[in-house]
């Protein structure tokens, strides 16, 4: 590997932005430049690539219409006797409204665990970056073989030990492993590094700010960019998480909403109304993250980019 | 991996008394940030790690026919490992991962680099909303992309099947041969528009005044992708292939979904299922351990030995 | 949270308590003063229920207006790939599985491996005997403790689409000879007769069973396992005849794809248990009047060989805190009358108490199946069952191997007799592996 570089701390350097502006306009110039057929390919191209990631979205949008009878029986591609406002309506009020309960715990699994782990994982980065101290590259290497270890090789054992003490098919047993994230602690450590200047660190502490208050106060805020993105990637990695609620969970109402649906699913057979349900749910369910996912891209572009790749 | 910062020996012997007085609330400060996480890693990493190398060193025995007499637990030295790798199913899973990891994950991350290229060049139009489009299967979790895409497969249903079979072409997408590339087709509309953001975010970081400067220097636009584009990328290459091996190696809501529509996925099909069938279904959790460190294992090799491949020829890039 | 954090205590509780008599393993909790007792007067209980019985809530729902002190809520299961057994089993591992739940006859030994029920003899049971089918009580008595009470079976029988039938002129076949010959009339027409169903284990069983197979037994201490023997090998070799011949399709049953082709006439009989009956009528509810039953197609002419597919039973799990409650509820679900109606009509099968079927909703014409009094069918069928049949205790992988090596079968040129060879061994493998003495018939 390389050696770690340093990067400017993301922020209103007005001289990069004079560049940024320049780079912009030098684009647009050679935009207008571009052959056409060169336009027309790229654009085919690009359009071919859309149809093959929207048509799944569009039949499950289409498909969460639908009665189970019309979706074994209608052309996919199509709407037939669309009813979707009943059909929303099935769908949080069946069996007691556990859809909603399902879609809660995902919110809070996801939420509250994304939240601490960006916490720990920024208190962890900070400390392996702007502190000298002894094991401490002996202790980011662990961590990054943690980084390298698949969730579901750890998930079994876990839910053997977490059997043991009494733990499994509890909140905790999903909330406790998914606030560790050793890709965040990476991040942060890489981040820090390179945003917190250490000149900063002294002259806080000369002022007499204790640790805390100036990982609290400076060392924070340096660092928010990474932050945002390591809770963004340990939200998505929690919301999609399914083994580890699968194995833990044996009570629907812990369930989160990707182990609900898949329940349902696998009932279905018996009671043809949950293919509507199961499909209906998806749709609903998904369409709150894709929006996110598409508003917030662009914090997936900073973090990852001024942080990890530098490696 | 990333280097230690190594101190600077010229310090004069006052500094280094000085800094021996203020190391230590600094030393405590230290701990006190990296202990939260260090005891929860501990907890959820190390533990669950030696925990499975103990449970996998055991083993069951029992008295009476119908075993309703007592259960003892033993211990079964390494017999849960060979038993493992004796079991053609198990280790036919590892051939199977690996061969779908080798054709899908570089199929993904080029699908990623040519719509990252085709989106950075300049005759692209559209690009915001091309960009959430590729990427809006992201927000879609695992297990509710093989439901959907289970729909899709199966025929009587699948508007897919029912299209090409108006085009004249029978197609079996849950087939003996076809199953795996099913699986990885869902796995390819999840994830490639994330590549292809994060390889664009590299893309974004690199001055646009090299790109300027090619172009004066009369390379076209393919020039410019394949000479100066392609690698700078490099590094946003690695990372998006280490996760993507990871990701291969937990290959395992997508079988499980689709596995009632199909008799082709079997017990093995991938190594992790394979553990969770062994556990819940045989009820061996002593077996179940041993394929657990198993599949731990041969991920930490891959991806180590990964970044050391790439590790050793990007220090050949570099001189 | 608290809800489910005092709950999952109370039962750790209960559990470690029962523990302590049947080496269950540590639970963690060591307060273990209190044991499963009896609910005190007026004390308000609530006992979970995994099931997956359609519309078993109905009956359910009776039960909690009658009882307002003991309360049960049901909680639906895939039965899907035994996904149901791997909830329970996980669930009984991390020491907080329901109070009661839905066990197939089939899993009863498999659950006593894990030391999974509660010997309801405990609690009273065995004076409910008589109110059940003789052998249907037979299945759930191991070494004289009683393990579940028993809900209903599933007889087999034909169900086919009487109209195409006619349309075609083709005769409901009343030998596997006939099937062989009205398959061959059917695809001729475009349509298929049925499917090989490789992923259904209990279905393979089943129609093993009919042939005269028979897969365990035990003595003194030792398990005979006799999968591959000569009656299952004969009915793989004929449907693997059918399925070279692409006389048949492949697919998973009671699955989307399969539901697709009944309701599309694509598929056109099933040899399958009563409880199919509500399958059917809700999955393609179009093809209502369409469709009759007859008995399953024989070995020899004139002959009334049956089997049961499915089968099930309302067992409670250690762990219980109120065994006694979960026994008198699991013996009204299954015999009070008012009950029984509400579960045939969900579609659970034959039911396991006597005097289930006359004045029943089973004893009537049903429209669906064309005016038919079609349990008539049913009825004799089970009369038929050859009762002597005994399930292993590792049927969940048993059932997994049958589909592994059937399928890579049919995906090559490997033969099905020889699949049926590789299931005995894996089975056996399986049985030594939890420490079981075994021999091969």
């Amino acid at each position: 590997m390389t050696a770690t570089e340093q990067t400017e701390p993301a922020g209103t350097d007005p001289v990069k932005r004079r560049r940024e502006a320049r780079r912009a306009a030098a684009a647009r110039a050679r935009r207008t430049g571009a052959p056409l057929r060169h336009r027309i390919i790229t654009l085919s191209l690009l359009c071919v690539a859309a149809l093959y990631f929207l048509v799944p979205v569009y039949w499950l949008g289409v498909s969460s219409t639908k009665s189970s009878a019309d979706l074994f029986g209608t052309f996919g591609l199509w709407f037939s006797d669309p009813q979707p406002l009943d059909h929303l309506r099935d769908l949080v009020t069946y069996d007691d409204g556990i859809y909603l309960r399902w879609f809660a715990n995902s919110l809070l699994y996801a939420g509250v665990g994304a939240a601490v782990a960006t916490v720990l994982s920024a208190a962890a980065g900070y400390a392996l970056a702007k502190y000298q101290f002894r094991g401490r590259e002996a202790v980011f290497n662990i961590v990054l073989a943690g980084v390298l270890i698949p969730g579901t090789a750890l998930a079994l054992p876990l839910y053997l030990l977490f059997s043991e003490v009494g733990m499994a098919n509890t909140y905790w047993a999903v909330l406790v492993p998914s606030v560790v994230s050793p890709f965040g602690v990476y991040l942060c450590r890489i981040y820090a590094a390179a945003s917190v200047p250490d000149s900063l660190l002294e002259a806080a502490r000369i002022d007499g700010a204790g640790e805390g208050k100036i990982f609290r106060v400076l060392a924070l805020r340096l660092m928010s960019p990474a932050l945002v993105t390591v809770f963004l990637f340990q939200f998505v990695h929690i919301w999609n998480n399914f083994f580890l609620p699968l194995v833990m969970l044996s009570d629907s109402k812990l369930y989160p909403i990707t182990l609900g649906l898949s329940s349902w699913q696998g009932y279905a057979d018996r009671q043809p109304v949950l293919y509507q349900l199961t499909v209906g749910g998806a749709f609903v369910s998904v369409l709150p993250l894709m929006v996110l996912m598409v508003v917030l891209q662009r914090y997936w572009r900073t973090g990852l980019t001024e942080g990890s790749l530098k490696s | 991996m990333a280097p230690a910062r190594t101190p600077t020996r010229t310090r004069t012997r006052t500094r280094q008394r000085s800094r021996q007085r203020v190391t230590a609330p600094r030393n405590r400060a230290a701990a006190g940030f990296l202990l939260p996480f260090c005891l929860l890693f501990l907890a959820c990493f190390i533990a669950p790690i030696g925990y499975a190398l103990y449970q996998s060193m055991l083993k069951v025995e029992r008295t009476g026919a119908l075993g309703l007499g007592s259960e003892t637990q033993v211990f079964a030295g390494l017999s849960n490992y060979t038993h493992a790798l004796e079991d053609d199913r198990f280790v036919a899973g590892f051939g199977r991962v690996l061969l779908f990891g080798a054709v899908q994950v570089p199929v993904m991350i080029l699908l990623a680099t040519v719509l990252a290229l085709l989106l950075e060049s300049a005759s692209a139009r559209g690009v915001v909303f091309f960009r959430a489009a590729f990427f809006l299967p992201y927000g879609v979790p695992g297990v509710i992309a093989s439901i959907l895409w289970g729909f899709l497969y199966v025929p009587g249903i699948s508007p897919l099947v029912d299209v090409l079979h108006g085009a004249g072409w029978e197609v079996d997408f849950l087939s003996d041969g076809t199953l795996l590339w099913s699986i990885a087709n869902i796995v390819l509309w999840q994830f490639t528009g994330y590549n292809m953001l994060v390889l664009i975010s590299q893309l974004k970081a690199v001055p646009g005044d090299l790109y300027e400067a090619a172009r004066i220097d009369g390379a076209n636009a393919w020039q410019v992708a394949w000479r100066i584009k392609l690698p700078l990328m490099r590094p946003a290459l690695v990372l998006t292939t280490v996760f993507s091996i990871i990701g291969t190696l937990q290959l395992f809501s997508e079988p499980l979904v689709l596995r009632p529509l199909t008799g082709n996925v079997d017990t093995g099909y991938t190594p992790n299922l394979h553990a969770y069938d062994e556990a819940f279904k045989s009820n061996n959790y002593h077996g179940a351990a041993a394929e657990a460190v198993l599949l731990a294992l041969v991920a930490c090799v891959l991806s180590f030995g990964f970044l050391r491949l790439v590790g050793r020829s990007g220090k050949g890039d570099d001189r | 949270m608290t809800e489910v954090s005092t709950s999952r205590r109370t039962l750790l509780t209960a559990s470690a308590a029962t523990a302590a008599g049947l080496t269950l393993g540590a639970c963690g909790s060591e307060d273990k003063s209190d044991t499963a007792t009896e609910r005190k007067p007026g004390e308000k209980i609530t006992l979970m229920f995994w099931t997956w019985v359609p519309g078993i809530e109905k009956a359910v729902a009776l039960w909690n207006k009658k009882n307002p002190d003991v309360q049960v809520k049901v909680e639906k299961v895939s039965p899907t790939n035994s996904a149901q057994y791997a909830k329970m089993h996980a669930a009984l591992k991390a020491g907080n599985p329901p109070d009661l739940a839905q066990v197939e006859y089939q899993n009863i030994a498999e659950f006593l491996l894990d030391k999974g029920l509660l010997n309801l003899a405990d609690h009273g049971a065995a004076e409910y005997r008589s109110k059940f089918v003789g052998w249907q009580w037979e299945q759930v008595v191991y070494d004289g403790g009683v393990y579940a009470i028993p809900q209903a079976s599933g007889p087999m029988g034909m169900f086919y689409r009487h109209d195409l039938f006619r349309k075609w002129d083709i005769e409901p076949p009343a030998t596997w000879d006939d099937y062989e010959t009205a398959a061959k009339q059917i695809r001729k027409s475009g349509a298929y007769i049925g499917t090989f169903p490789a992923s259904s284990g209990g279905w393979i069983a089943s129609v093993a069973w009919q042939a005269g197979a028979q897969w365990f037994r035990t003595e003194g201490e030792k398990w005979i396992v006799g999968i591959d023997g000569e009656a299952t090998r004969k009915v793989l070799t004929f449907w693997e005849g059918l399925v070279r011949g692409k006389l048949v399709k492949t697919i998973p049953v009671t699955q989307s794809a399969w539901y697709a082709d009944i309701q599309s006439g694509d598929i056109v009989n099933w040899i399958g248990a009563q409880w199919g009956d509500a399958l059917i009528k809700g999955n393609a509810p179009d093809t209502a009047g369409k469709w009759r039953a007859a008995p399953m197609p024989q070995w020899e002419r004139g002959a009334d060989a049956s089997s049961n597919w499915g089968g099930s039973t309302t067992a409670v799990f250690t762990g219980a805190e109120h065994p006694k409650d979960a026994v008198d509820f699991a013996v009204w679900l299954n015999t009070d009358p008012e009950s029984i109606d509400l579960l045939i009509k969900g579609g659970y099968g034959w039911p396991a108490a006597k005097q289930g079927f006359q004045g029943s909703s089973l004893d009537e014409a049903s429209e669906f199946f064309d005016g038919q009094r079609y349990n008539e069918v049913f009825a004799a069928s089970d009369k038929a069952v050859d009762t002597s049949w005994k399930w292993g205790p590792t049927t969940v992988p048993m059932f997994q191997h049958l589909t592994d090596e059937l399928t890579e079968a049919m995906n090559g040129n490997a033969s099905f007799t020889d699949a049926i060879g590789k299931v005995q061994k894996l089975v056996m493998d399986d049985m030594k592996e939890k420490g079981l003495k075994v021999e091969a018939a």
